[in-house]
C-alpha cells in the first residue's frame, strides 16, 4: 500500500484504496460487549441478569448516555482494560434475535420545524460515544465554527465511508442540511477524495462546500481535515479534549445522527473493512458490541499463532490479544497480519536522518522529541508543540532505524498530562526527603522527621 | 476475555522498509566508481590504502564496542562508508599505519566516544584526516605534488589547488576544465574523480539517501563565494568553475557534508550548512595556509549543527498550563522570608 518505489527523493506516500466492496450485514451474535471508557459498575442502571431493550440507556440517572445495542439480559459486569490499555467498563449481553426498541427514545416530531436545541438534545441523547471523542465537553456544542463531515477513512486499509458515499448518495445532501442546523455551524464542510470527485459532483450540498482532498494518508485524519479544510489546527488541550470549535464528523457516523433524529434509534451498527495480508478488503456490517472473532469466522481467516490482529488500521490501530474485543462504535478496520508480517521496533538509537521530521504532516521535530521522551525530560517536549502530535504513525512508519517514535511520543504526553494532574515529583519527594534538611534555598517539604530535628519544637 | 497467541505492540504496525544498513551500502556501491578511477590510476597502492582502512575502521569499532560491552554494530556499513570515505581523500602513496591511526582515532574519538551512529558531531572520516593534516611529522604525507611524484598517469602531475595558491590564476591557466571534469587531475584516491563522484552522488539523493538541500547548497556556496572573491581580483583566485572542479569539493558536497549525525535535519537548517560549507571551503582555500578547505570547512560547520537545527518555525503551543504549586512549599517559602 506505500508507494516506495526506487525513487526515494521523496518521501513514501500512502495512499487511501480507490475500491469498492458491498457492505455484508452479519446477523447478531450471541453475546455482545458494551464498552465504557473509565467508569465502574456504579455507574450503570442496570446489574447482572437485567432485561434490557434495544436503545436503552443503562446508564445511571445523568451519567449516559450508555446505549445497548441489542435486547436481551445483562450476563456479566466487570472493569477491563482495553487494547488501548485503557480503563473500561465492560458489559456483557446475552443477545436475542429480535430487537424489542425502547420506547422512550421517540423520533423528533416534525423534524424540519425543531429548534437546534431540540435537536442536539435529541443527539446527545442517542449517545453517540464516537463523536463524544471529539466533542468531549458538551459546552462546545452551542459554539461550532465549522463543521467537517468526511468521506475519508481514517486509515488506509478502510474503505468504510467511501462506500457508505457510494453507497447512499442521494442520502447525503439531506444530512448535510440537517447537521448543519444541528450544530448551527456557521461553516459546514463536506470533505471529499479526489477518486469519488465523480459521485461528489451529484450531490447538490447547498449552503454546504464540497472540498476535495487528496486520498493521501494522513488527510482523513480529523486534525489534519480541520487544518486543511480552513477551520485552523485543531489544538489538543490536557482536560477538555479539543481546544477549538471544528468538529469532524464522519459521513457514517453522520448518517446516523440523523436516522437518530427521524426514528429515534441511536447508532446499532457499525461498518468495518476487513483486511489480511491477501485478499481484498472486505465490509461488514455489524451490531456494535460483537466480538471480532464473528468477523473473522465470516472472513473465514484465523490468525496465526504470533501475528497479529489489529483494530482500526495499521497506522494508528491496536494490536488485540483475543478474537472477544468487541466493535466499538469507533471501530473502523480489522486487518489480520501473518506472522512474517509483523514488524518488529528496535531498541536502536536515532541516527539523526530527519526522515521522520520530513513527513510528519504537522511539522514537529520528531527526532529530537523522541530522544528526549526516551529519556523522560518530558517538559522540553512541551516547549517543541508535543500537543500537535496527531498519533498518524507516519514518523515509526519511514524511521531507517526502526524506533518505536509514536510510542515515545505517547509516552511523552502521558507523562505531561500526569504532570499537570499532580505537581511533579511530589511524591517521591516526599518519600524520601533528603533535600530538606540540606537546602540552602528553601526547606521543601514539612514533613514529620523534619519537625522533629527543628530547634522550635 | 480470552488471550490467543498473538504478537501485541504499539502503532505503526508497519514499515516503508527503510534501513540504516540501507543507506550505509548504498552509500558504499555510489562510491564505487571513483574508487576504481582509483584503483585504475595509481594501481596497487590505492587498493592497499582502500583495503586497510574500511579494514581498520571496522575493526576499531568493533574493538571499541567490545570492550565497552555495547553489541557490535559494523554490520551497519557505517565504519565501512567512514573507512572508505577517508581512504578516498588520501593520496595513495600514504603509509598504511597513518591509514590505521586516523581510522582509530576518527571512530574512537570522532564517533564512539559520543555514543556510536547517530551520536557523533563531528564525521569521524573527517576527524581521522583532520589528526594527520595537523600532526606535524606527517602534514607531509597529504601534500599530493611530493606523493604522487612517482606514479604514471597520464596527466599533469601537479596538484591544482597548490599551483593555484602558489602563482596564481596564471599558473592554473593550463589545466584544461574538462581534464578536471573528468577526474584526470592529482588529488585523492577517489575525490578527484570529479565525474563519478557526481553521478554517485545524483544517485544517492534520488534514492533519498541523501537530501537534495545540502549538496546543492553546497555547491552554491562555493561557486558564489569563489566568483565574488575571482571578480575582485582575477589573478590570484580561480574562477568558480575551476574551484568546483578541483580539489575536494564534490566529494565534500554530496559525500562528506551530508553523514547524517553531523549535519542538520531541517531543511532551512541544511541549506544554510550546505552554503556556508561551501563558503568556508573557499575562504579557507584563499586565505589559509592550506590548499584546500572543504575537510575544515566541513568540520567547523559540524559543530553548529545544533544552532542551525534550530532554524524551524515555532510550533503553536496549547495555553498554558495553570501552575500547580506545592502548598506546602509556598507556606514556608512564605515563612522564611517573614523571619
Ligand atoms: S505520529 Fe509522528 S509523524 Fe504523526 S504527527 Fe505525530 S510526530 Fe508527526
Ligand atoms: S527517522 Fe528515525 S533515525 Fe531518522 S531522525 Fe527520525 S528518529 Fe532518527
Amino acid at each position: 500500500m506505500g508507494l516506495r518505489s526506487f525513487f526515494g527523493i521523496l518521501p513514501p506516500k500512502l495512499f487511501y484504496k480507490d475500491v469498492s466492496a458491498p457492505v455484508e450485514l452479519l446477523p447478531v451474535p450471541e453475546k455482545i460487549t458494551l464498552l465504557w471508557y473509565r467508569r465502574t459498575p456504579s455507574d450503570l442502571a442496570v446489574g447482572v441478569g437485567t432485561e434490557v431493550e434495544t436503545g436503552q440507556d443503562l446508564a445511571r440517572n445523568g451519567r449516559g448516555p450508555f446505549v445497548s445495542t441489542v435486547t436481551g439480559h445483562v450476563d456479566e459486569v466487570n472493569t477491563f482494560l482495553g487494547v488501548d490499555s485503557r480503563e473500561y467498563l465492560a458489559v456483557q449481553i446475552s443477545a436475542d434475535q429480535k430487537d424489542n426498541f425502547d420506547p422512550s427514545l421517540p423520533a423528533v416530531e416534525d423534524l424540519s420545524e425543531a429548534k437546534p436545541e431540540t435537536l442536539r438534545a435529541s443527539v446527545n441523547r442517542a449517545g453517540f460515544t464516537a463523536l463524544k471523542s471529539i466533542i468531549r465537553d458538551p459546552r462546545v456544542w452551542p459554539a461550532i465554527d465549522a463543521l467537517i463531515i468526511s468521506v475519508l477513512d481514517l486509515d488506509p486499509l478502510s474503505i468504510v465511508n467511501q462506500q457508505i458515499f457510494r453507497d447512499n448518495t442521494d442520502q447525503v445532501q439531506a444530512a448535510v442540511e440537517l447537521l448543519a442546523r444541528t450544530t448551527e455551524a456557521s461553516r459546514c464542510v463536506l470533505a471529499v477524495p479526489d477518486n469519488l470527485a465523480g459521485i461528489a459532483s451529484k450531490v447538490s450540498t447547498g449552503a454546504a462546500t464540497v472540498a476535495m482532498v487528496p486520498p493521501v494518508y494522513p488527510n482523513g485524519l480529523p486534525e489534519i481535515l480541520a487544518k486543511n479544510c480552513g477551520a485552523g489546527l485543531l489544538m489538543k488541550t490536557y482536560d477538555t479534549g479539543f481546544a477549538g470549535n471544528t468538529v469532524v464528523v464522519s459521513l457514517e457516523h453522520a448518517l446516523a445522527m440523523v436516522s437518530s433524529l427521524q426514528t429515534g434509534r441511536p447508532m446499532l451498527e457499525k461498518t468495518v473493512t476487513f483486511s489480511s495480508g491477501k485478499g481484498e478488503l472486505q465490509n461488514f456490517r455489524v451490531r456494535i458490541g460483537t466480538p471480532v472473532g464473528e468477523i473473522l469466522k465470516r472472513a473465514s481467516v484465523n490468525p496465526q499463532p504470533k501475528g497479529k490482529l489489529i483494530l482500526n488500521g495499521t497506522m494508528r490501530g491496536y494490536a488485540c490479544f483475543s478474537d472477544e474485543q468487541p466493535i466499538t462504535a469507533t471501530t473502523e478496520s480489522v486487518h489480520v497480519q501473518e506472522p512474517s508480517e509483523v514488524f518488529f521496533f528496535q531498541n536502536t538509537q536515532c541516527t539523526n536522518c530527519g526522515k521522520c521530521n520530513a513527513i510528519c504532516p504537522v511539522d514537529l521535530e520528531v527526532n529530537l522529541l523522541g530522544r528526549l521522551s526516551e529519556y523522560g525530560i518530558y517538559d522540553k517536549c512541551r516547549g517543541l508543540g508535543i500537543e500537535n502530535c496527531v498519533e498518524c504513525g507516519l514518523c515509526g512508519y519511514v524511521c531507517p532505524a526502526s524506533r518505536p517514535l509514536v510510542q515515545f511520543l505517547t509516552r511523552a504526553k502521558q507523562g505531561l498530562s500526569e504532570e499537570a494532574q499532580e505537581p511533579a515529583g511530589m511524591e517521591e519527594a516526599l518519600e524520601c526527603n533528603a533535600c530538606g534538611p540540606v537546602c540552602p534555598a528553601i526547606r521543601l517539604f514539612d514533613t514529620e522527621s523534619d519537625k522533629e530535628d527543628s530547634p522550635k519544637a | 476475555m480470552k488471550a490467543l497467541d498473538l504478537t501485541v505492540s504499539p502503532a505503526p504496525h508497519c514499515h516503508c522498509g527503510a534501513r540504516i544498513t540501507r543507506v550505509s551500502y548504498n552509500i558504499l556501491l555510489a562510491l564505487i566508481p571513483a574508487m576504481a578511477m582509483g584503483f585504475y590510476y595509481y594501481g596497487f597502492d590505492a587498493l592497499r590504502v582502500v583495503a586497510a582502512s574500511m579494514g581498520s575502521a571496522m575493526l576499531a569499532e568493533a574493538a571499541i564496542q567490545s570492550i565497552l560491552r555495547k553489541p557490535i554494530t559494523i554490520a551497519d556499513g557505517s565504519a565501512a562508508v567512514s573507512g572508505l570515505l577517508l581512504a578516498l581523500i588520501l593520496p595513495a602513496s600514504v603509509p598504511l599505519y597513518l591509514v590505521v591511526v586516523a581510522n582509530f582515532v576518527g571512530i574512537v574519538v570522532g564517533k564512539q566516544c559520543f555514543g556510536g551512529l547517530g551520536a557523533n558531531p563531528l564525521n569521524p572520516a573527517l576527524v581521522g584526516w583532520a589528526v594527520i593534516r595537523i600532526t606535524r611529522a606527517w602534514a607531509g604525507y597529504l601534500d599530493f605534488d611530493l606523493a604522487l611524484v612517482n606514479y604514471e598517469t597520464g596527466f599533469i602531475l601537479q596538484y591544482p589547488l597548490a599551483v593555484l595558491k602558489a602563482q596564481g590564476s596564471a599558473g592554473v591557466a593550463h589545466f584544461s576544465l574538462m581534464d578536471l571534469f573528468l577526474g584526470k587531475q592529482v588529488g585523492g584516491i577517489g575525490s578527484s574523480a570529479i565525474i563519478w563522484l557526481l553521478l554517485g552522488g545524483l544517485y544517492l539523493v534520488v534514492r533519498g539517501v541523501i537530501r537534495w538541500e545540502i549538496p546543492l547548497s553546497f555547491l552554491i556556496g562555493v561557486a558564489v563565494i569563489a566568483g565574488i572573491f575571482w571578480l575582485g581580483d582575477r589573478t590570484s583566485y580561480g574562477s568558480p568553475i575551476f574551484n568546483i572542479l578541483a580539489g575536494n569539493v564534490m566529494i565534500g558536497a554530496f559525500f562528506l557534508s551530508t553523514d547524517n549525525a553531523s549535519s542538520p535535519v531541517n531543511q532551512w537548517g541544511m541549506l544554510v550548512f550546505g552554503f556556508c560549507c561551501g563558503a568556508m571551503t573557499v575562504v579557507l582555500r584563499s586565505w589559509s595556509i592550506y590548499p584546500d578547505g572543504v575537510v575544515f570547512a566541513c568540520l567547523l560547520m559540524n559543530l553548529f549543527v545544533p544552532l542551525l537545527d534550530k532554524i524551524k518555525k515555532k510550533q503553536p503551543l496549547p495555553p498554558a498550563l495553570s501552575p500547580v504549586t506545592p502548598p506546602v512549599m509556598s507556606k514556608s517559602a512564605e515563612e522564611r522570608s517573614a523571619s
